[in-house]
């Protein structure tokens, strides 16, 4: 099963097979090994969701698709980039602000909190003059 | 008055479940291709089994997006790549549950609020 699951391996980017293809093959062979263990019915799904699984994967590899998020919805009306960004900042700075408090450390979360005031304070401007409601 | 019914950039969009369980197991230590995939059987009872296209292709973009880090594992008896999670990824991970547990609570007001 190891010789199919490397040939299926070749179907995948260079650079992608030179970074993962031999760490890939020992996970395979180790889940294999425990799949066995749990009789033919779990080992032959087992066996037909990797091969899905790397063709999926290939495919996906070619086609840069996204695995972190789902393909954005369509029919959505378009939001300005400035104001993404600008959301995405306050975003990260809540969650800088977060994290800091979560460690104790209240001088950096002081750091955030001020500038998250600010980054917000801006984003509510881009959306007056985009004449966007919250 | 125009209104934006959802903002549209890459980070207003839910995680997909590979990625979030991920992130999830390794939120508390580092682990390597194999106890990914034993762990995220566990953490979702057994809902879901990564193949391993799916578990790589999933690392491969959160390396590129710098959310994990990859590096070899010197306690082990083989060498093997471990995965752990940067400060980045953290905050993404904290970020999504944060997104999940405002709208879990959204949920169950309006669902009290018809019961009631």
């Amino acid at each position: 099963m190891t010789r199919i699951y490397q040939f299926l391996l070749t179907l995948y980017p260079r650079k992608y097979r030179e970074l993962f293809a031999s760490e890939m093959i020992q996970v395979f062979q180790e889940a294999a090994g425990e799949r066995r263990d749990h009789g033919r019915g779990a080992y032959a799904g087992f066996v037909l969701r990797e091969m899905l699984g790397l063709m999926m994967g290939a495919a996906g590899a070619w086609l840069g698709r996204d695995p972190v998020r789902p393909a954005a919805p369509t029919g959505v009306p378009s939001c300005p980039p400035e104001i993404v960004e600008a959301q995405r900042r306050v975003d990260a700075s809540i969650a800088g602000m977060v994290h800091a408090i979560a460690h104790h450390d209240f001088q950096k979360a002081r750091f955030y909190s001020i500038a998250e005031r600010k980054l917000r304070e801006k984003l509510r401007r881009l959306k007056e003059l985009h004449g966007i409601s919250d | 008055m125009r209104h934006v019914v959802e903002r549209t950039n890459d980070e207003s969009r839910p995680l997909t479940e590979p990625v979030l369980l991920i992130l999830m197991s390794l939120a508390d230590k580092p682990r390597h291709g194999y106890a990914l995939l034993r762990d995220i059987e566990a953490l979702s009872q057994g809902r879901v089994r990564l193949s391993t296209g799916t578990l790589y292709g999933a690392l491969r973009r959160l390396l590129e997006e710098r959310w994990i880090e990859r590096f070899v594992q010197e306690d082990t008896s083989r060498e093997k790549q471990s995965y752990r999670l940067t400060m980045a990824g953290r905050w993404q991970l904290e970020l999504e549950l944060d997104r999940m547990r405002q709208l879990t609570r959204a949920g169950m007001a309006r669902l009290r609020a018809s019961e009631a």
